[in-house]
């Protein structure tokens, strides 16, 4: 059962390596890598919040901080794009440990709006501060290869996705993530350190974030707070968590494609109603809580008993 | 240093209403466990409600309070059951369920302000708002603007309700019964559904009044929710989680960390201030200035 299911993965990761061969168009191409890109957020996001019970409402934070430092790097530095993005990510997985040490002791209400907090609060920063051009945002050097930028996505996230895979469903460390967020207390009591291994999976989070995010600065060639440390990162992270199914590694990625596409959709059709997007994400994150608390996944006939068992 | 009295009284003016947004916030929490992230909302919605009835009907806004409380209270009342469903849920992590939840009505009704309350700023025109008083003495002067002392008057007329109301009555002991003991509190007779859906109630219809005031005394627009979602929480944070006590303190803090940010240093930087106290106190101290928290 657990290796048809690799195989599966296996298939569906070969099938997107195909896509660029089969996809000429331009902007299409740019479609499929957000999509990848979307893939990677939801599911860092729902390491914390699914697996470890912990909601980040920071997400962006992460991403932003990535962003920003592999363009500072970039153009301030004139580093190369790889050891850039990856520093992006270190630097995302530092801010995790920072913050997440005094927050991360405490219960997940807390966590939720200091993350929140964190987030507005380097979005400011950001926006006085010199070195990152402030409300201006930064330009990088472009480089125009919509297939490098979509092999570089699937990589990060691909690997992400292996790393996660083995570390949360074939290794000891996801069991013991489950029993935190399960019972914190009973967890101590069998000699596990919650903490700890809450800010582990916070910093396993933040790196690929980061990373994701140093991509995507390169990618688009133009960053600014908005883009990258604004709400709207965390919250379609949240929705496509929620929508998809908490707790699963496949369930981020169902939701992902599903709000990707709509919103592909709607940004195609309804842009003149901008607004109107933010309604329906609040719609679906509230409608996913009361009508599907286990999300798309939940409603598939033959995961119904799988998820049941789970929770 | 001439500033430094008018610093601390603008910031306890500010503070004044700070304290009404936190002792809901922290009520809401203690009844129902669960973090309500849409307060910034209700005090958005409360304060366009105010705007529109003072552009609709020409009376004084803060005659309106009484009114905008009422129809937000049952507004909050018949919301209540809604969260309540989703808290007493048996799959999953309910409480984080129900942190999800109010996120994601506060999307949405920021959305909906968005749309139909557009994107500009207003301001509640008050009959208070031009009059001020001018205190001299001792080298120092100071202006007291009407319309935040009135605030203050009310911000400690409303916390005094909430005492009387929390401390000596049968409903404020069932609620401080419920906040102790769920499960107990239930077998001595607390219905723990409708004292939780009044304690919503009175805290929706508190934050709007609040939302009304703060339209008097600084500005209303669709966005402004999340700063004061933020606010709320640092306020509740550093008073320690469920002690009422210690709010007014914290709240006092806030108001005048912001007044002096705004009169010395750059507004630009506050909420980073914010950010760097909160984060000092969850380390220094998780339980808050008093270390009574929960």
């Amino acid at each position: 059962m657990r290796d048809r299911r690799l195989t599966r993965c296996v298939l569906a990761f070969a099938a997107t390596l195909l896509v660029p061969a089969v996809v000429h168009d331009t902007f299409l191409l740019r479609v499929f890598t957000e999509a990848v890109m979307w893939i990677g957020l939801a599911v860092t996001f729902d390491v914390l919040a699914g697996y470890t019970g912990y909601l980040n409402f920071g997400h962006s934070a992460f991403f932003g901080i990535g962003a920003y430092t592999t363009a500072i790097l970039m153009v301030r530095a004139g580093w190369h794009f790889a050891p850039a993005a990856a520093l992006g990510g270190a630097a995302a997985g530092l801010g995790a440990l920072i913050a997440g040490f005094p927050t991360l002791r405490l219960r997940g209400a807390y966590f939720a709006i200091a993350t929140w907090a964190l987030a507005r609060a380097i979005q400011e920063l950001v926006l006085m501060m010199d070195l990152t051009g402030g409300p201006d945002g930064m330009r990088l050097p472009a480089f125009l290869s919509p297939r490098f930028f979509y092999y570089v996505m699937l990589g990060v996230v691909g690997v992400t996705f292996f790393v996660y895979w083995f570390l949360l469903e074939r290794a000891p460390f996801g069991l013991k993530l489950k029993a935190v967020r399960e019972d914190e207390q009973g967890a101590k009591a069998l000699g596990l350190n919650p903490t700890m291994l809450k800010i582990q999976a916070f910093i396993l989070s933040a790196i690929p974030t980061g990373i994701i995010g140093g991509v995507f600065a390169y990618w688009v060639t133009f960053i600014d707070p908005a883009s990258t440390l604004g709400d709207l990162v965390s919250d379609q992270a949240l929705v496509m968590v929620v929508f998809g199914g908490m707790g699963t590694l496949i369930g981020p990625v169902i939701g992902a494609v599903l709000i990707f596409a709509f919103k592909t959709l709607f940004w195609a059709y309804l842009s003149d109603y901008e607004v109107l997007y933010l309604i329906i994400l609040g719609a679906v994150i509230a409608g996913s809580v009361v009508f599907l608390p286990d999300g798309v996944l939940g409603v598939l006939p033959q995961r119904r008993k799988e998820v049941r068992n789970l929770a | 240093m001439e500033l430094l009295p008018q610093a601390l009284m603008d910031g306890i003016m500010l503070g004044a209403i700070y304290i009404i947004i936190a002792i809901g916030f922290s009520l809401v929490y203690g009844v129902m466990h669960v973090i309500d992230f849409a307060v910034g909302e209700w005090i958005m919605l409360g304060a366009f409600a105010g705007f529109y009835l003072t552009e609709w009907t020409h009376v004084e806004p803060i005659l309106l309070l009484p009114g905008v409380f009422v129809v937000f209270a049952a507004v909050g009342y018949l919301f209540q059951p809604l969260i309540h469903r989703v808290l007493s849920g048996h799959r999953g992590n309910p409480l984080l369920m129900g942190l999800v939840f109010t996120f994601g009505l506060g999307l949405m009704f920021r959305g909906l302000a968005q749309t139909f309350f557009g994107f500009y700023s207003h301001s509640i025109p008050s009959r208070f708002s031009n009059g001020s008083f001018f205190l001299q003495g001792g080298g120092f002067s100071m202006t007291v603007s009407s319309v935040r002392l009135a605030g203050l008057v009310y911000a400690l007329a409303i916390t005094g309700i909430l005492h009387y109301l929390l401390k000596h009555t049968d409903f404020g002991l069932g609620v401080r019964a419920l906040a102790q003991n769920r499960d107990a509190a239930g077998l001595m007779g607390v219905n723990n559904k409708r004292t939780s859906a009044y304690v919503y109630g009175i805290y929706v219809g508190t934050s709007a009044m609040t939302g009304v005031l703060i339209g008097m005394i600084l500005s209303l627009s669709a966005k402004m929710g999340p700063d004061f979602t933020i606010f709320a929480f640092f306020v509740v944070v550093l008073a320690g989680m469920g002690y009422l006590a210690g709010v007014p303190a914290a709240a006092f803090l806030l108001g005048i960390i912001q007044s002096f940010f705004l009169i010395y240093l750059d507004p630009g930087y506050t909420l980073l201030a914010v950010f760097a106290i909160l984060y000092t106190i969850l380390l220094v101290s998780p339980t808050g200035l008093f270390g009574k928290g929960v």
